[in-house]
């Protein structure tokens, strides 16, 4: 059986308990394991991004505990887990090249190998060119792109994506889909993403969590089995709409 | 384009002193009255070379880099505390705001009661201007922080100093930079005030002085140095403030 790099058991967060208590995530567990593709789905509001936070030590749980890599996560470990924010969160003030250096800079990384690095990883999401320009000179898609080098340049073993295609148009996010599955295919990392789209969920991932409205409960761990690589055909495959129907039943029952 | 616009507004300082200089020349106004420029620049001239006169000027400029030198960091750590600690912020800004509503020319009186007339008065009559237009700046620096930006360096393993320095810092600095240009565009009007009300020393005084003297040719010289020297001044912390904010008026696309 292979390792399990995040184990999660029993987490329950409730925000603000002296004011009208929001409780966000009830009772979660679930693991996963070394180098999967795993993708969070779920209304909005059930609290995917919550517990995207937790992961990362960003944010306290209220009970309940996360284990990443042997060792319980207490506050941000950036030297496994790297983070891909839903809206991109580049300092405008840094160019796209210092954006991806910033996580090594942080870090009194020298210059010459920092630099060396996040050129490298520019160049994986097709942005060597852009290197000198600054986020208000680049589209929403190609921020994400750097946001995504960004997310790698300290090389984690495991990245979070909170909703990282959330703002882009079908095909761009498509094409982006694909291009993350090839990074992942190259460096066999560990991937934990959160997405309202089912297609895209089915399309990527390995395994499929599919989350409750608030209070975010897991409903299922549903493993996806379609061959790799995929191609953009399965999406109209019976298995793939058997996966989507599955999925979408879930979610409405869950509704109530 | 950005130089036709420049040579477009030089060609109209230009013209507007040829024309000071022609109806004064040409007797259309009473030259006693409006002295001709060339006359204001000859009188300028001799002033720079007089050792009374530039004695008088050190004393203002002192005054004013003093007064600023003090202001400027009581301000910002002021504006920081006020705009981190929220729950100070809620009961000191408004009160700051209200403050901010009230002449404070009319407190010189109190302020020359309490500290005397010379150099403490000045400087903290210049302190006071400068003060309050520079805490709600830097407030409002520490409120346009984006918060997302902090947790990401926060995920990023930055420590609280990083955090200061290398989020806090460059994304305040635009926004303080505008602060502290209009503190010291009004801490000059605050010294210069003091110095035209009660004074010993200082360019206010002489202004003043040939005013009531009647003495207009002299009394442009000093309008002129004093206006040259301001607008000098300022325009070299727009440049700052322009270097600094560059990525902010891009971002916010104005
Ligand atoms: N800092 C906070 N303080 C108080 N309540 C919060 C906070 N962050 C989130 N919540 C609440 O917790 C619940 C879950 O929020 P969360 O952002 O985790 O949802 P989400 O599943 O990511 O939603 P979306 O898909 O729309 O991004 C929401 O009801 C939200 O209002
Ligand atoms: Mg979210």
């Amino acid at each position: 059986m292979a390792r399990h790099v995040i184990e999660v058991r029993g987490l329950t967060k409730t925000y603000s308990p002296h004011r009208a208590p929001v409780r966000a995530l009830d009772r979660v567990s679930f693991t996963v394991d070394e180098g999967q593709f795993v993708t969070l789905v779920g209304p909005s509001g059930g609290g995917k991004s919550t517990l995207l936070l937790i992961l990362a030590g960003l944010v306290e749980s209220t009970t309940g505990e996360v284990w990443v890599d042997g060792e319980q996560v207490r506050g941000p470990v950036p030297e496994k887990i790297g983070i891909v924010f839903q809206d991109a969160t580049l300092l405008p003030w840094k160019t796209a090249l210092a954006n991806v250096e910033f996580p090594l800079d942080l870090r009194h990384v020298p210059r010459g190998v920092r630099r060396e690095r996040a050129l490298a990883l520019l160049e994986m999401v097709g942005l060597q060119d852009f290197a000198d320009r600054y986020p208000h000179e680049l589209s929403g898609g190609m921020r994400q792109r750097v946001a995504i080098a960004r997310g790698l340049v300290q090389d984690p073993r495991i990245v979070l994506m909170d909703e990282p295609f959330g703002a882009l148009d079908e095909q761009t996010r498509t094409k982006m889909g694909q291009e993350l599955l090839r990074i992942w295919e190259k460096t066999r990392k560990t991937i934990f993403f959160i997405t309202h789209s089912l297609t895209e969920a089915i399309y990527l991932s390995d395994v499929v969590l599919v989350m409750s409205p608030r209070p975010g409960r897991i409903l299922d761990v549903m493993p996806v089995d379609l061959p790799r690589p995929r191609r953009f055909e399965m999406m109209g495959s019976e298995a793939f709409g058997q996966a989507r129907n599955r999925i979408w039943k879930l979610i409405t029952e869950g509704e109530g | 384009m950005q130089r036709t616009a420049l040579a477009g507004q030089l060609l109209f300082v230009g013209a507007v002193l040829a024309g000071w200089e022609a109806v004064s020349q040409w007797r259309w106004v009473d030259p006693s009255l409006l002295p001709p420029f060339s006359a204001v620049i000859q009188i300028l001239w001799v002033f720079l070379r007089d050792g009374a006169f530039l004695a008088d000027l050190q004393v203002t400029g002192v005054e004013v880099l003093t007064a600023f030198v003090i202001a400027a960091p009581l301000a910002i750590s002021t504006g920081f505390l006020l705009g981190e600690k929220l729950h100070w912020g809620e009961v000191v800004n408004p009160v700051i705001h209200v403050v901010l509503a009230v002449p404070q020319s009319i407190f010189l009186p109190i302020f020359i009661l309490a500290f005397g007339i010379g150099f403490l008065e000045k400087v903290i009559f210049g302190i006071t201007h400068a003060y309050f237009v520079i805490v709600v700046n830097t407030v409002a620096a520490v409120r346009a922080i984006p918060a997302p930006l902090v947790v990401a360096a926060r995920s990023f393993g930055a420590t609280p100093v990083q955090i200061y320095t290398r989020i806090y810092l460059p994304a305040m600095l635009p926004l303080v930079v505008t602060g502290l240009r209009l503190g010291m565009i009004f801490n000059i009007i605050g010294v210069l005030l003091a110095e035209m009300y009660a004074s010993r020393h200082g360019i206010g005084r002489l202004i003043f002085s040939w005013g009531e003297a009647f003495q207009i040719r002299e009394l442009l010289a000093g309008i002129l140095l004093v206006s040259v020297a301001t607008i000098a001044l300022n325009e070299v912390m727009r440049l700052w403030e322009a270097r600094v904010g560059r990525w902010r008026s891009a971002t916010l696309g104005s």
